[in-house]
């Protein structure tokens, strides 16, 4: 992102910038914003006066006894500085005389002249430390509103050097029986605090600030609240104690939405001593999962979600209590409104699959939508399927796949694609049909999709293979061509006319822009010349004259290179080392998240992270790490960037494992996925204990060092999946098998291990856990 | 923990054109990240409303062809600052009649005094619209024209006296000579309709807007005839809830002045009667380079009621140059650069159905249209609220006089799709 400085005439912006007058001088980033860099539309409003001038002028107006004593006039030209000023003219130069007009019983008057210098005081901090003399003095007004407007700008004064004027008339504000100053006040009290350099807390206003909760007017309270969270930040923020907890909950009536939402996000951190209290806390809430405010529902929801976490049935209950709230979210006027209520009815699908099957209408796009909510409503579409409304979202589904917006008709078939994990036959039909539209966008998608499935569902390639021919006339990117080249390659001998789409794709390997279809190709071709090799043994000879002679992309040389020098290894060694299986129907299992617990996400709700993601937060707020005292993040180990690297030394210590024991595991066991799932399914648990387990999680490693000690993975989550499992399997010299689930739920920090044994023998047992138990805490230490 | 660090406001051409900081100046390349979005967006309107930079989050609102956008530091509840936007740009609507960029650069003063007391150090303050108009004055005509001559403004000079009441959404000492209470019910519907004319979808969004101009400190009871019919219902906060869940009844003491009392939905599918029907016959041909258009519209489940303001939007295909249509009554108009064709149709006579027909012409070479498109429908029914809600009382409690009452219902359509 280049960082481009836009030079204004006025130089401190605490307030509005108008961009009126357009600035000539300065470089217009217009080929940066396309067409929109300069608006037609934006007519002059005034003839543009070099700021000097109209300085000039405004003084001597300022400075006429006359004006100054006509109150409307004198008013008038203090209103064209304050325009002026809004407007980016530098007015600086009148602040002496800005000044003295503060020196008044006109209250509109002050409030402008107040305004105008909260702008410019820290240019002029000898100056304005006149202007605080007329200020303390107003402090002490008779009428409230000119006490709260003076104390709320000397706060904002923000020049160095002020806090030791605004401490007494802040202490006094505090106890001023006008809540508009005391809401002012308490406010002050943060601002003084980070004026200070939030150094030292002040114990005595903290205290005060503690008493004034109990303010009567509710304002004042959630204000105290502010305020002391933002004094005691370093200190992890304001304490709810239970009497601060009851009381705020009793007052939540009083206080308005905003009040309301913020009290309902502090109350967060109160713990019921006993499970009476809890339930009585919960009656209270009750009435504000009702409100008509969705902010004020959301946090009542997630109060009740994190209160009740022991309890998973009334979770259950307030997620059906909200849901009528959280539908009426998802289609309010405010479409903003729309997406963030979308984005957390995903989040509670993760748990309960079933919760909005019934309402699955309410989800269908409607034309006029913007992108970013169809696109949110497709993806719900998909998690909530099930027997009873799968025929109508799929009738649904199909409509959207041509649409107008190509990346909505993609994100629809995808769609479709993750349905056809459950419902297969239906979908690969409708995918089918797709492709008769002949239309490029449409079956680039629909291609890819089949590739993914066929991997998962093999029971679908049979109606995948008939579905292929003719699809090459219509592709012509690089995603496109590689799924189908895989899926020819692949399944090729299924396919009648697959050696000659192949050959089409040879014979314009020259003109092919693509270094990743060409490699896709190189493998695809060797692998159907293992299946038919009549047909493609000469165009094979030419492909990989083609890229060992001409290809001037080094990856793609390789690839031919290596290959032909297998194929000189002979058949059976290319056999071997090409022909893995054709599909893996385990990995859609362990794809396939399980319901998480609501505790998983129950304290992320109602944040950011539903709409972005945990780990795109964290990334974020890390650059404010310093000041922030929140929950500590994870920790990103050193290593993280540079890959599965096991320290020198470690794997020293790692490798002595297995000699330390009597059991000796054998090296290169070669367990099916098939094999190891039906062993697994047939076996009882034998063993299964904790292990602690903290912060962040790198399967790479894990998988690296199991290796080192012989112990063999058959299947993980992807990195970064929670909960994150893994399949493990073993063999020790006597034949006794063990087969381990790893998984690891990141919430309570602790990585569960349950291993099974085709033996009953318990010594070997304890010996096997003992290594996983080594292997496992030295990665734990290496990462911390 | 600032809720909101700075708001830029943005045109749709890309010009900043305010700005104010709550704490430390945030510089305008932030809004960089935005402008990135929006031309990758295409259409305005598809700018998503959360975007991640590198050390902000900006959260922005689209309004009335204005963005509002928010640049947030630390972790804040997404929906508590898309509520608190639009209730500045609802602010703006009702202070200057229009929120637009002409009226808030017009306005700029008192723009810049509102956000003052809408949010301090980042918190939202006064939000409440009766106690903002206590505290500045909004802009009219009469008053800005003796404004210009006589160089008043528009800062109220006393202390609003609702920042004393104890009730936050009401102030003390309200006075009245004529003392009023009216409701609105307003009913929206929302329906998808497919091809052969029956109902996908279909849900009624109700709403009962409240005007009070009662003096002292009124209490209000009002019951309905059906309650039941209410699905789920989202309250004001000076609702008593207990209350409802016993009897069904909404008691409350008012905000002075005008307000949302509750917004509920009707969503069983059999309790949404759907008021017109359309009859369509739209196609284009293979290989040729025109198309048939041909809609009807009639009356259904009107209760009787005269179904008027109707008007349909189509998005026509991308492939469709010019339309030349007839219409039975009012007028159209098609855009050929937007491809949208604007049916004003009025009101509907039994007598004599509206329809609109005649020839597409479609750019020659280019494959016909894999999808008709869809009609979007938007009409109007005075004194009926289609779910059948009546209102059956209201008492009031607390005061002596006799106030005015009135109720007044009207169901409009709100997403009306028809599909072909």
């Amino acid at each position: 992102m280049s960082q481009k400085k836009r030079q204004k005439p006025v130089v401190w912006v605490e307030q509005i910038l108008l961009k009126m007058l357009p600035h000539q001088d300065e470089e217009e980033p217009a080929s940066y914003r396309g067409s929109s860099g300069s608006c037609p539309g934006t007519v002059r409003k005034m003839p543009y006066l070099g700021s000097e001038d109209v300085v000039k002028e405004l003084k001597k107006a300022l400075c006429n006894p006359h004006i100054q004593a006509d109150r409307l006039r004198y008013r008038n030209v203090i209103q064209r500085v304050i325009r002026y000023m809004t407007q980016g003219l530098d007015m600086s130069g009148v602040f002496m005389e800005m000044v003295k007009a503060s020196a008044t019983v006109d209250i509109v008057q002050k409030k402008l002249v107040y305004l105008y210098m909260c702008t410019y005081a820290p240019l002029k901090p000898d100056l304005a430390l006149l202007a605080i003399n007329t200020l303390c003095k107003d402090c002490s007004d008779p009428n409230p509103m000119v006490r709260g407007l003076a104390l709320r700008s000397m706060c904002s004064l923000r020049m160095p050097g002020v806090q030791e004027y605004i401490q007494q008339p802040i202490l006094n504000g505090l106890r001023d029986k006008a809540s508009y100053v005391r809401r002012v006040a308490v406010l002050g009290c943060a601002k003084m605090h980070n004026l200070h350099g939030d150094s030292e807390v002040d114990g005595a206003l903290v205290n005060e600030l503690y008493s004034l909760l109990r303010d009567q007017d509710p304002i004042v309270v959630v204000n105290c609240l502010r305020s002391l969270e933002e004094i005691l930040k370093q200190e992890g923020g304001i304490v709810i104690n239970k009497p601060i907890a009851h009381h705020l909950l009793n007052r939540m009536s009083k206080l308005d939405q905003w009040g309301q939402a913020e009290v309902l996000n502090f109350l967060l951190r109160y713990q019921p001593r006993s499970e009476e209290e809890l339930f009585d806390i919960l009656n209270l809430l009750d009435s504000f999962l009702k409100s008509g405010s969705p902010g004020v529902v959301m946090g009542a929801t997630k109060l009740f979600l994190i209160l009740a976490k022991k309890f998973p049935h009334v979770q259950t209950d307030v997620l059906v209590r909200v849901k009528g709230p959280l539908l009426a979210a998802c289609s309010s006027e405010s479409r903003e409104l729309c997406f963030v209520a979308l984005c957390h009815v995903r989040q509670i699908l993760h748990s309960l699959p079933g919760h909005f099957s019934s309402h699955y209408k309410k989800f269908f796009c409607s034309y006029s939508e913007p992108h970013y909510i169809k696109l949110q409503k497709v993806e719900v579409l998909c998690e909530l399927v099930n027997d009873e409304n799968v025929q109508q979202v799929l009738e649904e589904l199909r409509g959207y796949c041509t649409d107008v917006s190509a990346d909505f008709a993609q994100a629809a078939i995808f769609a479709i694609g993750s349905i056809a994990r459950t419902y297969t036959d239906q979908c690969v039909q409708i995918l089918t049909e797709l492709l008769g539209l002949r239309q490029e966008h449409i079956t680039t998608v629909v291609v890819q999709t089949f590739r993914d499935l066929v991997w998962l569902c093999p029971q679908c390639t049979e109606a995948v293979c008939q579905a292929l021919p003719g699809c090459e006339e219509n592709i012509q990117d690089s995603e496109g061509k590689q799924a189908l080249i895989w899926l020819l390659g692949v399944h090729g001998e299924r396919i009648p006319n697959a050696p000659y789409v192949l050959e089409d794709f040879v014979e314009n390997v020259k003109s092919e822009t693509f270094p990743a279809v060409k490699m896709e190709l190189l493998t695809a071709l060797l692998r159907l010349f293992l299946s038919r090799p009549a047909e493609c043994q000469d165009m094979l000879g030419r492909l990989l004259y083609y890229c060992i002679e001409e290809e001037k992309d080094m990856a793609v040389r390789d690839r031919g290179l290596f290959y032909y020098r297998l194929l000189l290894v002979g058949i059976d060694e290319v056999k071997r080392i090409l022909c893995s299986p054709k599909s893996d129907p385990t990995l859609g299992l362990l794809e396939d998240p399980a319901e998480r617990p609501v505790n998983s996400w129950a304290s992320d709700f109602n944040t950011l992270v539903p709409v972005y993601g945990k780990s795109r937060w964290a990334t974020i707020s890390k650059c404010h790490g310093a000041e922030r005292c929140g929950p500590e993040l994870p920790k990103t180990s050193s290593f993280a960037a540079s890959g599965p690297l096991i320290p020198e030394e470690n794997k020293e210590r790692v490798q002595e494992v297995p000699d330390s024991g009597a059991l000796m595991l054998v090296p290169n066991l070669q367990l099916t996925a098939d094999y190891f799932e039906k062993t697994w399914l047939s076996l009882k648990v034998a063993h299964q204990q904790v292990l602690p387990w903290q912060g962040e999680f790198h399967p790479d490693t894990l998988q690296m060092a199991l290796q080192v000690v012989n112990i063999q993975t058959i299947a993980m989550s992807r990195a970064g999946a929670r909960p994150w499992k893994a399949y493990l399997s073993a063999q020790d010299d006597t034949g006794c098998l063990f087969l381990t689930e790893l998984l690891w739920k990141p919430e309570n920090s602790e990585m569960q291990i349950s291993v099974k044994q085709n033996e009953t023998r318990t010594e070997t047992l304890k010996s096997f856990i003992s290594v996983l138990e080594t292997v496992i805490g030295t990665i734990e230490e290496i990462k911390s | 923990m600032k809720m909101i660090h700075s708001l830029f406001l943005i045109n749709c051409s890309g010009d900043i054109f305010l700005e104010k900081h709550w704490k430390s100046v945030v510089s305008q390349s932030v809004c960089d990240y935005f402008f990135e979005a929006q031309e990758k967006a295409a259409d305005v309107e598809n700018v998503p409303p959360v975007i991640s930079t590198p050390h902000h989050y900006l959260i922005s609102i689209y309004r009335d062809k204005l963005f509002f956008v928010s640049v947030i530091q630390t972790e804040v509840p997404p929906l508590f600052v898309i509520e608190f936007l639009h209730r500045v740009a609802d602010t703006f609507q009702d202070y200057f009649g229009e929120c637009s960029e002409a009226a808030i650069k017009d306005n700029v003063v008192i723009v810049y005094e509102l956000l003052e007391e809408m949010l301090d150090n980042g918190f939202p303050l006064a939000t409440e619209s009766n106690i903002l108009k206590e505290l500045i004055k909004p802009p009219t005509i009469l008053r800005s024209v003796v404004n210009s001559i006589t160089g008043s403004s528009n800062v109220g000079d006393t202390l609003p006296t609702g920042q004393l009441s104890n009730i936050p959404w009401r102030r003390a000492g309200v006075k009245y000579t004529n003392n009023e209470a009216y409701f609105d019910v307003i009913e929206e519907i929302d329906a998808i309709i497919d091809k052969s004319g029956s109902t996908v979808f279909a849900e009624i969004q109700g709403v009962i807007d409240a005007c009070i101009k009662l003096s002292g400190m009124p209490d209000l009871s009002l019951s309905f005839m059906n309650p039941r019919l209410l699905d789920d219902v989202s309250f004001h906060p000076c609702i008593r809830f207990k209350r409802w869940e016993s009897e069904r009844v909404l008691s409350f003491i008012p905000p002075d002045g005008n307000f949302r009392l509750i917004s509920y939905r009707v969503s069983s599918q059999n309790l949404v009667a759907i008021p017109v029907y359309v009859k369509h016959s739209i196609s284009f041909k293979e290989n040729s380079s025109c198309g048939r258009f041909d809609i009807t519209i009639g009356p259904k489940q009107n209760m009787g009621k005269t179904i008027e303001g109707i008007t349909v939007t189509v998005h026509m295909p991308k492939v469709v140059l010019n339309m030349n249509l007839t219409p039975t009554q009012g007028s159209y108009t098609f855009d050929p650069v937007t491809k949208v064709l604007t049916w004003d149709v009025g009101k509907i006579t039994p007598q004599k159905l509206p329809s609109l027909k005649g020839l597409v012409n479609l750019q020659s070479g280019a494959p016909k249209p894999e999808e008709n498109p869809s009609l979007n429908i938007q009409f109007k029914i005075q004194q009926l609220a289609i779910s059948g809600l009546k209102v059956n009382r209201l008492d009031m409690y607390g005061e002596k006089y006799k106030p005015f009452k009135g109720v007044k219902y009207v169901t409009k359509a709100g997403k009306f799709q028809v599909r072909t």
